[in-house]
């Protein structure tokens, strides 16, 4: 029986009259909405507030084997009493009594000593004898009674040598505590070892106490520990652009583009190697270059050829490969697919039968060439329909003037068509003609800014 | 120095600039100075040359016709030669081909040349043959993989057991940072590519590993199926290469112009929209 059965097990108190008037207990007709189905039913073996946290439904499975859990051991068969009994520690040196509850079983108090008194472990300081201090430990910056003092400390407080150190009489940091504490045990243990060798192992004579590298340590982890997130940035920062130095450094030795500071010596060296090599690679040095969508690959080539020349052995063919990669890669995929669709219209391989020296070259050349002819091209489509939207808005504020218009290239996906290029002043007629680069214009009346300002040139499509 | 004034000045006082004995080791010493520096020069130079061996590989298979059998239908050699027949085991030691697994001892080593492997079969597989380099020439071990082809195309006619199905590819091994002995050892090798060092550097002539007669035998200049090897000649693909920079280039040309004369029409519309808008 629990509360609410007791509260809603009555039945509805119309006319009974109550010790303390109608209106005490609970109407049931209340509750009516909830359904009666929930207060009648109180589940056996758990107290309905436990049974309430599942939902008020029973799990399908029981989520623990009830045969997983342990069972106590033998607790059927033995009893079991909790007394309140005194007990010694071993790890007390006075007397104090203390008390605490014990199970007790079958009348049996425990055996063996308090459990938590294996826990008491110091720490061994050794002793010196004042002859053993007098023959080697004396030390013009320690008298004897502060290291006297200062091994007692140590040995009451368990070479917690910061508690030490705030109870030291004279003030020491505690870098030279413990500077004083292990010079002096190095010295007796040296001193005592029958022979030399057998303490040579020991850790304090392998690797004595350094007290400048600890106060360093200690200074350079609170610096870090206190950097300011700012500070912790421009960490970051410099050792990446430390790493994209030595890095670029390796890769691209010696070409013009690195702005390597000059920190670095071995730069005049390379630049020879770097040097013969893009010579030896390519004969033609008057390719025709324009300026801003052609520069990035470069340092992917300088990059590239220092990677083959790292590999010692290489076949002409994965070089080429290589190279055509490094050259295009500024390009995106549809770019190199219309590459290799010129070389096919060319009548040339995409992948030379015979790959000599030279051939391998010449091959890297064309294709380089191929890939400012697209630019071109798509630099000229760019600025038709630039000019076509100058007109359109020229055309709406004087409707009389016949513009001008250039016939422009009809192709987009066929590259090298050699006679879609006519050029004079041809009117297209209708205004519909015209087509759009796809969202690139800017409707409406052109600003005289458009014109002057630089677009911005992209190679790959899209 | 000439035998004959060494010989006349020994009667002589010495005179220090025509080279009595004194003279001379003072030269000798100046000469291994400045041999120092030329020795240091010269190994700057080689790291940045590069030596290339140019190679075929491939397969030659022949149908075996009445003789062929379920699983030994073909007789098929794969190889590896010097690009002109040459002999390469001046660079290659040993070469090794994989085999498809149902082979017996599918991994074959061919210690010396003419690097082949003759087998019988049926399948088509991928080989991968592993060219190892002598120790002075590179440590790397070099991969190449070719597919075995046994079957013709199919448009060419009923298979016949006296033309050979034949699948060369041509390449060039490109060495980098030749060592001094590997350059001096192969100079002067027909089946290897050197590239002339500049003015002033000579090595010194090498010295020859193997006598003429060994060297000819390595060659496959007078190979049994040397009637089938593919002629690999550069020139064709030199010169269509060429036309179609050309092309390219002169295009390219043509659309500079277009853009130039794109640019200056755009000056004159803007002007003329400058002129508009102020009229308005």
């Amino acid at each position: 029986m629990d509360a609410k059965d007791i509260l809603l097990g009555l039945p509805k108190p119309t006319t009974t009259p109550t010790p303390l008037g109608h209106q005490l207990l609970p109407l049931p007709a209340d509750k009516k909405s909830r359904p009666p189905k929930e207060s009648q039913r109180k589940p056996d073996g758990i107290s309905r507030e436990v049974y309430a946290l599942t939902g008020g439904l029973a799990p399908l499975m029981p989520s623990v084997d009830v045969n997983h859990l342990k069972r106590r051991a033998q607790s059927e068969n033995e009893k079991i009493t909790w007394q309140w009994l005194p007990f010694t520690s071993s790890a007390r040196k006075d007397n104090l009594q203390l008390y605490h509850w014990v199970r007790v079983v079958n009348g049996v108090p425990p055996s063996g000593d308090y459990s938590f008194a294996k826990y008491n472990k110091s720490v061994d300081v050794i002793k010196y004898t004042d002859d053993e201090y007098e023959k080697h430990l004396t030390d013009p910056m320690w008298t004897k009674e502060e290291t006297d003092e200062l091994f007692d400390l140590c040995e009451r407080f368990d070479l917690r040598f910061i508690v030490i150190a705030d109870r030291f009489p004279t003030s020491r940091t505690v870098e030279e505590l413990k500077s004083r504490y292990y010079s002096v045990c190095r010295a007796i243990l040296i001193a005592r070892a029958p022979a030399p060798g057998d303490i040579a192992g020991h850790p304090l004579v392998k690797d004595p106490y350094n007290i400048s590298q600890d106060v360093e340590r200690k200074r350079a982890l609170s610096m870090v520990l206190s950097q300011t997130k700012q500070q912790e940035r421009r960490d970051a920062e410099v050792l990446a652009e430390a790493k994209r130095i030595s890095e670029a450094r390796k890769a691209a030795k010696g070409t013009d583009e690195l702005e390597v500071p000059a920190m670095t010596d071995t730069v005049p060296d390379d630049n020879d190697g770097a040097a013969a090599a893009v010579d030896s690679l390519s004969p033609s040095p008057n390719a025709q270059f324009t300026s801003g969508a052609i520069a990035p690959p470069v340092s992917e080539i300088a990059s590239t050829l220092a990677s083959l020349r790292m590999m010692r052995v290489y076949l002409r063919t994965h070089a080429l490969e290589q190279m055509v990669q490094a050259a295009s890669s500024s390009a995106g995929l549809r770019t190199i697919k219309r590459v290799e669709q010129t070389l096919q219209d060319l009548g040339v391989n995409l992948k030379p039968k015979v790959p000599t020296k030279a051939v391998c070259a010449e091959h890297l050349e064309l294709r380089k060439e191929i890939l400012i002819l697209l630019n071109l091209q798509k630099q000229l489509q760019y600025k038709e329909a630039e000019g076509s939207s100058y007109r359109d808005g020229l055309y709406a504020e004087t409707p009389g003037t016949p513009p001008k218009r250039v016939q422009r290239a009809v192709e987009q996906d066929r590259t090298f068509v050699p006679d879609s290029f006519s050029f004079g002043g041809e009117r297209m007629g209708k205004r519909d003609q015209k087509r759009k680069a796809p969202g690139r214009l800017l409707e409406g009346p052109p600003s005289p800014a458009q014109s002057k300002r630089p677009r911005k040139f992209k190679a790959s499509d899209g | 120095m000439p035998q004959s004034s060494s010989s006349s000045k020994k009667h002589g006082t010495d005179q220090p600039d025509t080279g009595g004995p004194a003279s001379k080791s003072q030269r000798t010493k100046m000469v291994k100075s400045s041999d120092d520096t030329e020795k240091k020069n010269l190994a700057k130079k080689l790291k940045e040359l590069e030596i290339s061996v140019p190679i075929v590989y491939g397969n030659i298979a022949f149908w075996l016709g009445k003789k062929a059998s379920e699983y030994q239908s073909h007789k098929w050699t794969v190889y590896v030669r010097g690009g002109t027949n040459e002999d390469i085991s001046v660079v290659v030691k040993r070469v090794v081909f994989q085999l498809h697994s149902s082979f017996n001892n599918p991994t074959r080593v061919v210690d010396g040349p003419p690097f082949e492997l003759s087998e019988s079969g049926w399948g088509e597989f991928e080989i991968v043959i592993t060219l190892h380099f002598h120790n002075d020439v590179c440590e790397k071990p070099l991969h190449l993989y070719h597919h075995l082809k046994l079957y013709p195309e199919e448009d060419s006619g009923p298979m016949s057991t006296k033309k050979p199905v034949v699948v060369e590819s041509y390449d060039e091994i490109v060495f980098t940072e030749p060592s001094e002995g590997f350059f001096s050892r192969v100079q002067n090798h027909p089946a290897v590519v050197v590239p002339r060092l500049p003015a002033g550097f000579a090595l010194p002539p090498p010295v020859p590993l193997e006598d003429a007669d060994k060297r000819r035998r390595g060659d496959t200049k007078d190979h049994t199926l040397s009637q089938w090897f593919s002629n690999f000649s550069e020139a064709d693909e030199l010169l269509k290469l060429a036309a179609a920079r050309q092309q390219v280039q002169a295009h390219i040309a043509t659309l500079r112009r277009q853009l130039s004369l794109i640019d200056g029409q755009h000056q004159q519309l803007k002007s003329a929209s400058d002129i508009l808008v102020h009229l308005r």
